[in-house]
């Protein structure tokens, strides 16, 4: 920051930092009496600040001039550049991201920040639901040739990667499609330790040639290959027609090579894209982004984002209609993982949002069906309550023999009759009533009520809970006591995971399995907890899975084999025939056929008991009432942030 | 008087008798499990009544008392035998280069901030659940040791020590047979008040989560209690906080009247108030 003799400030370009002249005279003024012990007119300022110093007896206050000047150039800054106070919104989650590295946002923390400083492709509409895509980098949506192989996507012309050291004088350059091939490329190469590879794995021509001569990025992709800085061409080896929805997840997101060669190890805190904000600081507690001056995606079009007019008319959208966003200065995400503080800062106004605790539910709503907040409420907030586009459940690890797979079929027999013991041993519904607010769906399987697929008639009964039946079980196949395997349950670290673990282990304390077979293994972070799941590290596991796009193929892509950890099947499930099913009904577009074929799968799932489940929670948020958007981050992840307006409340 | 001074041992006793019962299996041996309904009221059935699982908040607050004995009678046995041993030492080579050694030694470990050191003890344990013994046990010594240094180097000045040595007695015999026993009131005394903190601080990090592991703990209904709290319930909160203040409180009591009964300096005094 520097300030020179018109009174601009050359960091922020404001002209009106007279102040810091004006003090920074006096006191040089002062210092050059004091040293002379005579008046002395005032030397003209040099043309850069800090002045020069001819005199060392006048280094403090020339010192103390400079600091101040430096602090009103600041806040000149900070206010925005116009002498108005900054935008800010300041968003809490309920989890700390590891990496901003796009190649690790595999889970929604990371995925929250990470869609906000990078660009996807695509993305969903704001407020479309059923969720839509619509592009985002790309100009249109793609280009896709009758058989479903050749995929041809047009970015958009004038994006640009922001400012930073990693580009040749510090200027960010255009993005182009070969940021896309690089950025989907680095996926596969073991340096990057990649979350999502396996979106891609198999499915691009060429693709496992090129991995297997070492993933260099200068040598091209016979199916991944930029036809010109505009042009993308994807040709794959089978129909994958999802391969838009993974486009537009924040794994896909595009980076600057010449970020990631600068960067190194530390690119995954140094994040470098195109989307719009910058980080300006990261940390355990939050995340601060800054505006990017680069980002223009032109108007809102609020009609183009699904607006209905009734369902979203208290939200108070309209003003933003046809202003470019985003609207907000500078978001701060702050990292609150413990649901008290998370709303005692909500309610102290130090952040703007809060997902409801569920100790809370019972003060806040009016009734639970139909579900109603209490009036006074929704006088003092926005509101929103609506079912996640995902679910919770337990995992079991199958590649433990002790209780996964087994090459010998009787104990392969015996450990599936354990694994169905201690689902009928749990009890959904009471975990529903005690952590959900009781508002949550139970189901069985994993494909979720939302999704078209979902069986409305499809039995029940996994997930009942019946103790006398998983005893039954558990003596049929010769299991006591001393000869059931001990296991290692992983959870993160907070006081609701502990208490899940104990509502856990005294169901199955009911069901005969005792304390000391179950042991818990506690995780620091998110990050910790996930790369131990994927490690095999835990025989059992309490996750969420929340959908990246509506189609149950995301849902049941956790139980494919090739996708064994550290891909989406952290269970190491291997069932030949499931994965020959799921692979014809990847290449099927959307209709009946498919979704019979995901229904079967559903079933191979449900009666190889290879997860305890599911559970759909039903979220309930709150906003301040001068805060105008939809915090729906379910499919959008932090999609929406780019859409939040501050205001007077309507 | 009298009285006063009866009621903190009595205390004392009541919580041995609850540790003791819960070692044995005579009660609160089914605090984990879920025997009522979500935050019941006080009852017959559940004198405090019930956290969020169900469970019944009376076992969970006798239940944890064990596992403050546990803890705090381990932590002040092993920092008492590891303080009173280096700080004879340390005193009876007064100036030499082990008693430097011993001095560095207790500096650098009162150096590192408590809470810190436990997380690091923990995290290279691997959440081993001796990880907060041990963290302890390695802090807590110093104190004992720098009480115990001083008091050799009194006694040292006294002459039964010089005639012992001038006797023939080695080192370690002048330790154990003179020293030691000399310095008994210290260590009991300072056993006590590292009783005290040890299950202060393993309330504390437990709270935090990075104390009881496998175990329930005064400190782990404490942090369960957090939550209840935003749902008006209070009974957790109390239960947790009643408990450990009886047992601090007598505790803390039960140092200081040791301390004037069996300190040389104040014992006569004490006997002479009595009188």
């Amino acid at each position: 920051m520097a300030i020179d003799n018109t009174g601009i400030c050359r960091s922020c370009q404001v002209e009106y930092c007279g102040a810091a002249l004006v003090i920074c005279r006096i006191f040089l003024q002062a210092g050059q009496e004091r040293v002379n012990n005579a008046v002395v007119p005032a030397r003209p300022l040099p043309l850069i600040f800090p002045c020069t110093m001819e005199n060392p007896m006048s280094f403090a206050r020339t010192a103390s001039a400079v600091v101040t000047a430096l602090l009103l150039c600041v806040a000149c800054e900070r206010s925005g550049g116009n002498g108005e106070a900054p935008v800010v919104y300041r968003h809490a989650i309920d989890g700390i991201p590891a990496s901003l590295d796009p190649a690790h946002a595999a889970n929604i923390y990371s995925a929250t920040l990470v869609v906000n400083l990078y660009d996807t492709l695509f993305r969903y509409r704001y407020l479309s639901r059923p969720y839509e895509l619509t592009p985002n980098l790309a100009a249109t949506m793609p280009d896709v040739s009758d058989d479903g192989l050749v995929w041809t996507i047009e970015l958009r012309e004038n994006v640009r990667f922001a400012d930073d050291p990693a580009f040749p004088r510090g200027r960010g350059r255009a993005v182009t499609a070969g940021d896309v091939v690089y950025s989907l490329g680095r996926h596969f190469d073991p340096a990057t330790r990649s979350q999502g590879a396996w979106l891609w794995r198999g499915k691009i021509v060429g693709l496992e040639e090129w991995i297997e001569a070492g993933a260099n990025p200068d040598r091209r992709i016979a199916g991944l290959h930029a036809v010109d800085n505009q042009t993308l061409v994807i040709e794959l080896t089978a129909p994958f027609p999802q391969l838009a929805h993974t486009l537009a997840m924040a794994l896909s997101a595009v980076v600057p090579r010449e970020a990631v060669e600068y960067y190194g190890r530390e690119f995954g805190v140094r994040p470098v894209g195109s989307g719009p904000f910058i980080l300006e600081r990261f940390d355990e507690s939050r995340a601060v982004l800054e505006r990017n001056p680069d980002f223009d995606r032109g108007a809102l079009d609020l009609a183009a984002e699904g607006l209905d007019p009734q369902r979203h008319a208290e939200l108070g959208l309209e003003p933003l209609n046809g202003r470019t966003y985003p609207f907000i200065d500078r978001l701060e995400v702050h990292f609150i993982t413990e649901p008290t503080s998370r709303w005692t800062s909500f309610v102290a106004g130090e952040v703007d949002n809060v997902m409801v605790p569920p100790e809370k539910s019972g003060q806040l709503l009016a009734s639970r069906d139909p579900l109603r907040f209490r009036p006074d409420i929704e006088r003092q907030y926005h509101t929103l309550a609506e079912p996640e586009a995902g679910f919770v459940f337990y995992g079991f690890n199958m590649a433990n023999e002790a209780i996964g797979h087994h090459p010998d079929e009787d104990i392969d027999r015996a450990n599936r009759a354990l694994r169905c013991a201690m689902r009928e041993g749990f009890d959904w519904q009471e975990r529903n009533h005690t952590f959900y607010h009781g508002l949550g769906q139970v189901f069985p399987g994993v494909i979720p009520p939302f999704l078209d697929a979902f069986d409305p008639s499809l039995d029940a009964s996994s997930t009942d809970h019946d103790p006398q039946r998983a005893q039954r079980r558990l003596q049929a196949h010769d299991w006591s006591p001393e000869t059931l395997p001990r296991l290692t349950y992983g959870l993160e670290a907070s006081v609701h995971q502990r208490q899940m673990f104990e509502q856990f282990r005294a169901r199955m304390q009911t069901i005969g399995i005792p304390n000391e077979r179950l042991r818990h293994r506690a995780f620091a972070s998110f990050g910790d907890f996930s790369r131990a799941i994927t490690g095999g590290e835990l025989d059992l596991f309490l996750i969420g899975w929340t959908m990246a796009w509506p189609d149950a193929q995301y849902a049941l892509q956790m139980f494919y084999g090739p996708n064994a950890a550290p891909g989406a099947n952290s269970f190491n499930y291997s069932n030949p025939e499931f994965d020959r099913l799921f692979e014809r009904a990847a290449r099927l577009e959307a209709g009946e056929e498919r979704a019979a074929l995901y229904r079967q799968l559903n079933e191979m799932v449900i009666n190889d008991c290879v997860h305890i489940g599911s559970l759909s929670r039903t979220r309930l948020h709150l906003w301040h009432r001068h805060v105008h958007m939809l915090p729906d981050r379910e499919m959008l992840g932090g999609h929406f942030l780019r859409f939040v307006g501050i205001g007077a409340a309507p | 008087m009298v009285v006063v001074d009866w009621i903190a041992p009595l205390i004392v006793v009541a919580y041995v008798i609850a540790a003791v019962g819960v070692w044995l299996g005579l009660w609160a041996d089914g605090w984990g499990e879920i025997t009522g309904v979500m935050w019941a009221a006080p009852s017959t059935d559940h004198w405090l009544g019930t956290n969020r699982l169900g469970q019944d908040i009376l076992l969970r607050a006798v239940a944890a008392t064990a596992t403050a004995f546990e803890i705090g009678l381990l932590v002040a046995l092993a920092s008492s035998m590891v303080g009173g041993l280096l700080g004879a030492v340390a005193g009876l080579f007064n100036g030499s280069r082990l008693d430097e050694l011993i001095l560095w030694l207790k500096g650098t470990i009162d150096a590192i901030p408590f809470y810190l050191f436990v997380a690091a003890v923990a995290f290279a344990l691997q959440g081993h659940a001796m990880a907060m013994h041990l963290a302890m046990i390695v802090v807590f010594w110093t104190t004992t040791a720098r009480v115990v240094r001083a008091e050799t180097i009194r006694l040292g000045q006294s002459g039964f020590i010089e005639a012992a040595r001038a006797g023939g007695s080695t080192h370690a015999r002048v330790i154990v047979r003179h020293l030691l026993p000399n310095l008994a009131h210290v260590l009991l005394v300072q056993a006590t008040l590292v009783f005290v903190a040890a299950i202060k601080a393993e309330v504390v990090l437990s709270f935090l989560g990075i104390g009881v592991q496998d175990s329930i703990s005064w400190g782990l209904m404490l942090a369960e209690a957090g939550q209840d709290i935003m749902a008006g319930q209070y009974m957790n909160f109390l239960a947790a906080t009643l408990f450990l203040f009886g047992l601090v409180m007598a505790g803390s009591l039960l140092a200081d009247r040791m301390q004037i009964r069996l300190d040389p300096r104040t014992r006569n005094q004490w006997r002479t108030q009595i009188q």
